[in-house]
């Protein structure tokens, strides 16, 4: 009874230290079960939500949260006061097994502080994963942690036995990690990302790598953040990079003082994510010097759309398929079907809500057989962008007190 | 003028009301409904049984004209909860002879749009239950899960854990439908609650501790200076927590 005493307090106090990593997903294995216990799904699962609105698919544990570095913004700094604990590999297998044969997750997302030494550490993680996947035949996801300054044979030894491996960049620039991480560099977390990149096969981390940045602890605009992940995406074909609010977990002079997250900022990052990746847009046409952070009223497809205003409206029974991706309120399935559709009939403005488009952003900037929504006339930048600022404006009521909070 | 509704029976399955339609369409029969052997039939009703023999070549016709596609919708309209779920399937039959395979992209048909949303709703929910069932572990070492969705999803979550928990023993039951799914490391069947007896419903001794972990990690892993509960419910709506390990209340525990 002790023993699971003791069991129960670490897994809160590592869970504790492992949730500031927004990655969760399970997605981009097809790990078939043949004699395996489990199996991973190509779509990922979320297994539940927490109150924070998160998805949990994978049991997300630190292996320990001792650390021999000091970044600032971490909660498992080596000068923070906190209640340190390690897991034994048989001890997160345990766990792992019991949860996955309940349903309860995916699989395992293991990281860790860093104990002893890079190498040290990560040979604690690749014995608990290879334990997991050898003896007990684990086929579910794993998701793991690369560990900066490790050596090269571990990296290789561990991405055979993962679906994912992943390591944080942390911070878009030099300056910011120099103030805020001393102990890291960003050459360190690029020759994993290359590391992989150039390995990655059917059987080296068969779902590819991903990254964090941290929004909001530091300066740096959007631009540089976003900018960043272009270069990431385009160097090392990273399938996500996560941006995590900074949330103010230490005090430091160093630090901003602010008291809620910057969630605002958080998610404009990650739909100009989605333009990068999916819309075929460009880092420079949503941002620029003159302008190099977000509009926090308006979406960045929408905000863009406003100072290009000339390019619409756009005739939705003709155009092509990549000047409907730039309309607002159009995605990449809704665009799909209206190329499907409009070669059977034309389509009026009844059938885009049907075919899923958000026809209270997308009216102002298309016409259905050269009609438009209402008055021409009232084709105008100020008015538009008025009206969709009101249809927000539940949101956004909520969002102000963020902001002004921010701002302090 | 005869004011009196035909509704055509079927024998409750998938195959028999394909059967059926088929039988309408070839004979140009347009019904004003169609409903299984349990419709009470009301005074004005004229309820007409035809019989048709269950023959699997359906199938194939369908898959053969239409596409596999085209029968993956009708198949998961069949399984929802929509009250002219049959009828919505034989008019997007029609359409589907119109239009082939190309039927899905003819959103601007009412009755297509509703199939397409339909089938969508069904699926989506079936996905979501992939991730919010729930097993325990009784003391037989069976695994044992209840739910109680909207729609009749059992045959994909008994596909899906099939494939991921093929060594073990485990039985889903959808509650609100009174069908079990019972896994027996080999196939999975269905069959009727009062047709089968579990051996036991008490827990293994570890179950209760599993529990507690997992619902420490559970209140763990959220940060709390971004409590978004909206979001939450959005994600994982209420009408499913009453089957989920994490949301239910210690004492209120089934199957202790």
């Amino acid at each position: 009874m002790v023993i699971e005493m003791e069991l129960i307090e670490k897994l809160a106090i590592l869970a504790d230290g492992a949730k500031y990593d927004a990655s969760c997903s399970s997605s981009g294995s097809r790990r078939i079960s043949k004699n395996t216990f489990g199996n991973t799904s190509f779509s990922g699962i979320c297994h539940s939500f927490s109150s924070d609105g998160r998805c949990i698919s994978l049991l997300k544990i630190l292996m320990t949260n001792c650390c021999m570095f000091d970044c600032k913004y971490c909660l498992n700094r080596k000068s923070n006061d906190i209640k340190r604990a390690i897991f034994t590999p048989e001890e997160v297998c345990k766990i792992t097994i019991n949860f996955y044969k309940r349903n309860y997750i995916e699989g395992l997302f293991l990281s860790s502080g860093i104990i002893k030494s890079p190498d040290y550490t990560m040979e604690l993680m690749i014995e608990t994963i290879e334990l997991l996947r050898k003896k007990y035949h684990f086929g579910g996801y794993i998701h793991a942690k690369a560990i900066p300054k490790c050596s090269e044979y571990l990296l290789k030894k561990l991405g055979f036995l993962v679906d994912r491996l992943s390591a944080n960049i942390e911070l878009p620039t030099d300056e910011g990690l120099k103030l805020l991480a001393p102990n890291k560099n960003s050459s360190n977390v690029n020759k994993i990302m290359n590391y992989i990149n150039n390995n990655k096969s059917k059987k080296f981390v068969p779902a590819g790598q991903s990254t964090q940045m941290i929004i909001g602890a530091t300066k740096e605009t959007d631009l540089d953040v976003m900018k960043k992940s272009e270069f990431m995406y385009n160097k090392y074909k990273l399938k996500r990079v996560f941006y995590s609010a900074y949330v103010p977990v230490n005090k430091d002079k160093l630090l901003p003082t602010i008291k809620i997250p910057p969630l605002t900022r958080e998610n404009r990052l990650y739909q100009a994510d989605w333009l990068l990746r999916f819309y075929n847009f460009k880092v420079e046409d949503i941002l620029d010097k003159k302008n190099p952070n977000f509009n926090l009223l308006l979406d960045p497809k929408a905000d863009w759309a406003l100072r290009n205003l000339n390019e619409f409206p756009k005739e939705v029974n003709t155009c092509s398929y990549q000047d409907l991706l730039k309309i607002p309120g159009v995605g990449i399935v809704s665009a799909k079907r209206i190329i499907k559709s409009r070669n059977l009939f034309n389509i009026t403005f009844k059938d885009l809500k049907k075919m899923g488009i958000v026809l209270k952003r997308a009216k102002y900037f298309l016409t259905c057989n050269g009609r438009y929504f209402m008055d021409i006339n009232f084709f105008k930048s100020s008015f538009i962008e008025k009206n969709l600022i009101l249809e927000d404006k539940k949101n956004i009521t909520e969002n102000i007190e963020q902001l002004t909070l921010f701002n302090e | 003028m005869n004011k009196s509704k035909s509704i055509f029976l079927y024998n409750y399955s998938f195959l028999s009301l394909l059967n059926l339609i088929k039988k309408l369409i070839q004979n140009k029969i347009v019904p004003n409904d169609i409903k299984n052997y349990d419709y009470q039939a009301n005074l004005f009703d004229n309820t007409i049984n035809l019989k048709v023999p269950e023959d699997e070549k359906v199938i194939n016709d369908i898959i053969n004209h239409f596409g596999v596609n085209i029968l993956n919708i009708m198949f998961k309209v069949f399984l929802s909860n929509e009250q002219y779920k049959e009828l919505i399937i034989y008019y997007f039959w029609l359409y589907s002879i119109k239009y082939k395979n190309k039927v899905v992209y003819m959103r601007n048909l009412k009755v297509v749009n509703k199939a397409l949303k339909i089938s969508k709703y069904v699926g989506k929910e079936a996905h979501r239950l992939k991730g919010f069932l729930r097993f325990s572990e009784l003391e037989n070492n069976v695994l044992y899960a209840e739910m109680a969705p909207e729609n009749n999803i059992i045959i994909f979550l008994s596909m899906h854990f099939k494939k991921r928990l093929k060594n073990e023993f485990w039985i889903i039951k959808d509650v609100k439908r009174g069908i079990l799914s019972v896994y027996n490391k080999k196939d999975y069947f269905f069959i009727n609650e009062n047709e089968y007896k579990l051996l036991t419903k008490n827990v293994s001794n570890e179950e209760k501790n599993i529990r507690n972990l997992w619902k420490t990690f559970y209140k763990n892993i959220s940060i709390n200076e971004r409590k978004n509960i909206r979001c939450q419910m959005n994600f994982m709506p209420k009408k499913y927590w009453q089957y989920i390990t994490e949301m239910r209340d210690d004492n209120e525990e089934n199957y202790k």
